[in-house]
């Protein structure tokens, strides 16, 4: 391709010029110091991930064993009238043990393969149901993955997101999350990580703020353990 | 389809045509319309009001903010410096993850790649994830008029952002695109869209625009996003919305096109710790960003969504004439927005009276820089020099330094009029002969009754307008400090 190497030549050229050397790092203070509220060690990270997603909106449980995980999800189902729930095709949501249950009381459930239309199954679904590869309890964000089984769209355009987190999967920052990807193999990254920090929102009218903008307005995390 | 032209505008202009591309009118006329416009002033003043409430609570509470500022800093120093290398590395790593790349020496190109595109695919809905570098070359515009044949649906999906495609009208803010719209004029133009009477609540108003923009999601051929970063390390590409869009325009549509200028790359995945953080509290108060997306080449073997082809266009456009030069800083922008909200100019004028893309401080810097100072020669003046950007720059672009270089430069190829230097000399002439600076005075107050008018001078005529026509002169006192002074005040 000529055109990149002319492009990238041109920049290397105009880099290299070396006529000005930028000076001006920030090296005097930015914004007040008063006493930090956020401390830099979180004790217990499950409890804050809680307490920050409450705050964005969302709703989170910490339970002890899958049953109860098991008991949170049908109650829900119930709750929201669901007659379809789409769900990752994972191990862990094999064993969670929804899908007979839910079946008995009437709600389809569309498993995240080998499907023939994924806008038209996860465009009706109303109920998504994942896991999360990890979660933070600095920010109450969910870090999931894209793979095989593990449709982005599952998250995203069902009206509820329920997510099922294992307890060790609780990280305290943001910077702990992003270093699990850092390192360098460019290979190593799946196609798709994203970050979920609560609801979907807008505040693009005067700043009120509309839940459920595009993606879902009703999210809950189970933490498991 | 019917409901995609804009909607009749009460009073403003068609803004389609305020990319970097086309020609800017003065600043001073508009801004100082726009100052007098007590609507728009109230819609400002609500939005970077909140907003700045919004940073500082957030920045206050971490610690570490003034390290990050720092870290950023020299993170995009060090990405400017080899930018070469770091874009043939990005690239490099897009194609070894199965994605296309095309460097884009300007917006035409950019055009050309896409509309070609589009006719390949047979693509019919094209949905858009708000983006400032496809704003900047009018994209939506040109593929329109340009590829008129297609007869593409181009559906901008952000609220905002679908708002002002509706109303034929361009963003205002770089996060809040809307935010010179009330309530009563979102109504106006979403009830158009909807063909029936909408009721004037937020929740009524954004529960039509989801269900109407859902369909359109779902029904698109191709999907195009910015870039918020690109990782060189990696290859990544990150998109960040609080409402989920660039979430959906990147994992729906089979072909995804990211349109990013060369400048928002970082080295290292790490560096995006720095910047997501600064980015979110900056921008809109928060400590993340609900939707913080990292793209990493074409859906993985087994995936059932996701783009099956993705395209990265680098873009250029003019950005490279800034490397190595007394303004190569202007590039490290992020585009948080947080320079606009403190800015006394833009609080008072709003996004448009700068008559292009980029508004505030920062656009008043890279505007000029980007299209040439003799097209917008106003935007350098268009600034208090007090600093407030530079304090609020999560990356510490000192840009009102960068405003004074960029007045230097003016000055030094003489594109200031030549009654204004005149009026400079006369009055370092004054200034050093105080019988003349006493005469001078009385002469002044004497010669501006005619002028005065609500408190300030109005333009002057003849070659001294070049003075009052950037500026308001406040009108000399009816007697003189000095006479005061004198009496014993």
């Amino acid at each position: 391709m000529a055109g990149r190497t002319e492009f990238l030549e041109t920049i290397r050229h105009r880099t290299q010029a070396g006529r000005y050397k930028p000076t001006h790092a920030p090296d005097v203070a930015w914004t007040p110091k008063d006493e930090p509220r956020e401390s830099a060690w979180i004790e217990d990270p499950p409890a804050r991930f809680l307490e920050e997603l409450e705050v964005l909106g969302g709703h989170g449980r910490r339970v002890t064993t899958l049953e109860e995980a098991r008991e949170y999800v049908l109650a829900l189902a119930r709750e929201r009238e669901a007659k379809l729930l789409v769900r990752w095709d994972v191990p862990e949501l094999e064993e969670l043990g929804v899908d007979r249950p839910l079946g008995d009381e009437g709600v389809e459930v569309a498993l995240w393969r080998n499907l023939e239309d994924f806008r038209e199954v996860a465009g009706r679904a109303d109920i998504g149901l994942s896991t999360a590869r990890w979660a933070i309890a600095e920010t109450g964000s969910l870090v999931l993955e894209g793979g095989p089984g593990r449709g982005r769209t599952v998250t995203l355009l069902p009206p509820t997101h329920v997510a099922v987190v294992s307890v060790e999967g609780v990280l305290r920052t943001v910077p702990e999350a992003i270093g699990k990807y850092a390192g360098g193999e460019a290979g190593g990254l799946p196609a798709n990580v994203s970050f979920h920090t609560g609801p979907s929102r807008s505040g693009d009218i005067e700043m009120s703020i509309f839940v459920g903008m595009h993606g879902p307005g009703d999210v809950h995390v189970i933490l498991v353990g | 389809m019917e409901t995609q032209k804009p909607a009749r505008r009460r009073e403003t202009e068609d803004r389609r045509h305020e990319g970097i591309v086309s020609g800017v009118e003065g600043f001073n006329e508009r801004g100082r319309k726009a100052a007098r416009d007590k609507e728009l002033h109230d819609s400002v003043e609500l939005f970077t009001g909140k907003a700045v409430a919004a940073r500082n609570a957030v920045l206050h509470a971490l610690p570490e903010a003034p390290e990050l500022r720092k870290r950023a800093y020299r993170i995009k120093q060090e990405t400017m410096a080899n930018l070469d290398r770091y874009l043939e590395q990005m690239a490099d790593n897009v194609e070894a993850r199965g994605g296309k790349v095309f460097f884009a020496e300007d917006g035409e190109a950019v055009v050309r790649y896409i509309g070609d595109l589009a006719r390949r695919k047979g693509a019919k809905v094209v949905t858009k994830s708000k983006s400032m570098a496809t704003e900047e070359i009018e994209l939506n515009r040109r593929l329109e008029e340009d590829y008129a044949d297609l007869d593409l649906e181009i559906v901008e999906t952000d609220l905002g952002e679908w708002i002002a495609q509706l109303a034929g009208d361009h963003p205002s803010h770089i996060v809040g695109p809307i935010l010179h719209m009330n309530r009563k004029r979102i109504t106006e133009v979403l009830s158009q869209a909807a063909g029936e009477e909408l009721p004037p609540d937020v929740e009524a108003l954004g529960s039509f625009a989801r269900k109407r923009l859902r369909e359109k999601f779902l029904a698109a051929d191709i999907g195009v996003t910015g870039a918020n970063f690109g990782v060189a390390e990696t290859g990544t590409v990150a998109t960040i919305t609080n409402e989920g869009n660039a979430r959906l325009v990147t994992s729906v549509p089979p072909v995804h096109v990211i349109v990013m200028g060369i400048e928002k790359l970082v080295p290292r995945f790490e560096d995006l710790s720095v910047f997501v953080r600064l980015l979110a509290r900056s921008g809109t108060g928060q400590k993340l960003t609900v939707y913080t997306n990292f793209i990493t080449g074409p859906r993985d073997e087994g995936e059932l969504d996701g783009a099956e082809e993705l395209h990265l266009i680098l873009m250029d456009n003019g950005r490279s004439k800034l490397l190595g030069t007394e303004f190569e800083e202007a590039l490290y922008c992020i585009r948080c927005g947080a320079c606009l909200n403190v800015c006394p100019v833009y609080r008072q004028t709003g996004g448009h009276a700068y008559g292009s893309t980029y508004s505030g401080p920062i656009g008043a810097v890279i505007t000029p820089l980007l299209k040439g100072q003799k097209d917008a020669k106003d935007l350098p003046h268009a600034s208090s020099l007090c600093g407030a950007c530079w304090e609020a720059c999560p990356v510490g672009i000192p840009l009102h330094e960068l405003l004074l270089k960029l007045r230097n430069q003016q000055v030094e190829e003489g594109m200031k009029g030549k009654g204004e230097t005149l009026a400079f000399k006369g009055f370092e002439n004054t200034m050093k002969n105080p019988a003349l600076y006493k005469i001078s005075g009385k002469a002044g107050r004497l010669v501006q009754k005619p002028l005065k008018k609500d408190g300030s001078v109005r333009p002057l005529p003849g070659p001294l307008g070049a003075w009052t026509d950037s500026r308001d002169l406040p009108p000399l006192a009816e007697k003189p400090f000095r006479d005061l002074w004198k009496e014993g005040i």
